[in-house]
């Protein structure tokens, strides 16, 4: 049998008295998307997290796996600043690897540029990032892991600033790049719009429990509140 | 000028501070530690005195005190204690220390000055020699590091490492720091650590949207500053950091401006 590239058992978390999961396991596959839900506190960036460092350090333990040979994350929250420096081309460049020699290879080159491309970036390669607006930022942050050649991708809420043309576009280009290099994709969202048409699989985190199946019968109860949220200000 | 060999002296010493201070104010600025040079310019100042009282290279006890904070300071800032105030109770602490030794030592008040405002002129080749050496290692470290340097510096989120490589990572960064202000104390002094460390780099932004673009930069107005107000000090018999200070101040302004009208 394949080694799945996630693999959770027996995975238990709480803070102080408040559990936030129990005992949940689930096993997820290398060429799949699959969108994480929940409300906020569910412990969806608590689960993330620790995907995160058990990938890192290397080590398996008996409640979480994960096989990677090169992880790719791009966080919720960037805190750049107004004058920040670089260019998006050179912020791209910049997450490509994590050592080696400080120049980028002929090849690294080429990586940056067609992550540029995948999320139609190039025609704004030499901007300042600091003069991109949220949209842009949000696409150059995500350009920058797909420049690693990343065989697990993991994104929080990427689309939680964009509108729902700008989410159908992210949606579309991850995809691309999820399909042509057939890598797993983790992707925590709060907008499910997308879920049932462009995802292979949900995770979703609730009630200290995990529920996962095939994106296009995700429950109705997952499904989030978010357009009603939205309709509700509006 | 060059006739006199401590002018020569003083160049070459002045260029080689300036490179590494720039190179290092690059990764600085970016990180916004602006702050903590000055801090640790601080522990250099009471590092200095503390060699002059112990009869020691005053820019080795420099080397070893601040190396020492930065370690101190990166622990703690790993233990996510609010890194202001550590920073704070750690410069007072070097500050009275730095006057004990010079009263410990019964140092004169030149030496002092010395400390303070930087001695180039009065530099010799032992010195020079400790320099390179120095200069050496953060050159080959920044070679070794410069790609989980940049983006600890420059996109700190987007720095996939485990925690624990992560804090080694921020101490080695804080120690090619210390290394930094303790020498580049040498030229312009301990309380004028920001005229080479933070200037230079952070004037360079304006121009650059490149990491090395920024460094190349950078560099090149340290050494401006360095080449004409070393020149301007033997000219004019004033003390070299003022010119520096003075030049690499206009070019910042400079900056500023232009990137207003930009």
């Amino acid at each position: 049998m394949m080694t799945e590239q996630i693999q959770v058992n027996h995975y238990t978390v709480s803070f102080g008295k408040k559990m936030i999961l129990k005992d949940v396991s689930f096993a997820l596959a290398g060429d799949q998307l699959t969108v994480v839900l929940g409300e906020n506190g569910a412990g969806k960036t608590t689960l993330i997290r620790a995907l995160i460092q058990s990938a890192l350090t290397g080590e398996s333990s008996d409640t979480i796996q994960v096989h990677t040979n090169k992880l790719a994350y791009v966080p919720q929250f960037r805190d750049l600043g107004d004058d920040y420096p670089l260019s998006i081309k050179a912020f791209v460049g910049l997450g490509i690897r994590d050592a080696g020699l400080p120049w980028l290879s002929h090849e690294e080159k080429e990586r940056v540029s067609d992550a540029l491309a995948r999320l139609d970036l190039s025609e704004l390669a030499d901007m300042p990032l600091a003069q991109a607006s949220g949209g842009q930022k949000q696409r150059a942050y995500i350009a920058q892991a797909l420049a690693k050649k990343p065989d697990l991708l993991i994104l929080d809420e990427p689309s939680s600033a964009l509108d729902s043309m700008h989410t159908a576009e992210l949606v579309n280009q991850i995809r691309q790049a999820q399909r042509d290099w057939k890598i797993g994709v983790l992707w925590i969202s709060h907008d499910t719009s997308w879920v049932k048409e462009s995802a292979d699989s949900y995770l979703w985190l609730h009630d200290q429990t995990i529920t996962m199946g095939p994106a296009a019968e995700l429950p109705d109860g997952a499904s989030s509140k978010h357009s009603e949220e939205v309709k509700h200000v509006l | 000028m060059f006739s006199e060999t401590y002018m020569v002296n003083a160049y070459l010493a002045g260029t080689v501070i300036s490179i590494i201070s720039a190179l290092v104010g690059t990764f600085v600025v970016a990180r916004s530690y602006n702050f903590l040079t000055h801090s640790l310019s601080e522990i250099a100042f009471a590092g200095a005195a503390m060699g002059f009282w112990l009869g020691f290279a005053p820019l080795l006890g420099m080397v070893a005190l601040t190396a020492l904070s930065a370690i101190a300071i990166g622990s703690l800032e790993n233990a996510k204690v609010k890194s202001d105030n550590v920073t704070s109770a750690i410069s007072a602490l070097a500050i009275g220390l730095g006057i004990l030794f010079l009263a410990l030592g019964h140092s004169s008040s030149s030496s002092a000055t010395g400390i303070l405002f930087g001695s180039v002129l009065g530099i010799s080749v032992g010195d020079i020699q400790l320099l390179l050496g120095m200069a050496a290692f953060i050159l080959v470290l920044f070679f070794l590091l410069f790609r989980p340097l940049s983006l600890l510096a420059f996109d700190e989120a987007g720095l996939l490492l485990s925690n624990k490589k992560k804090g080694l990572l921020r101490i080695v960064f804080l120690l090619v720091m210390a290394l930094s202000v303790a020498i580049s104390s040498q030229l312009v002094g301990s309380l004028l650590i920001f005229v080479l460390v933070t200037l230079p780099a952070a004037s360079a932004r304006t121009y650059q949207k490149t990491i090395p673009g920024l460094i190349a930069l950078s560099i090149f107005f340290a050494l401006f500053g360095t080449w004409l107000g070393l020149a301007l000090a033997y000219m004019t018999n004033l003390p070299t950091s003022v010119f520096i200070a003075l030049i690499e101040v206009a070019i910042y302004l400079l900056s500023l401006a232009l990137a207003k009208v930009n």
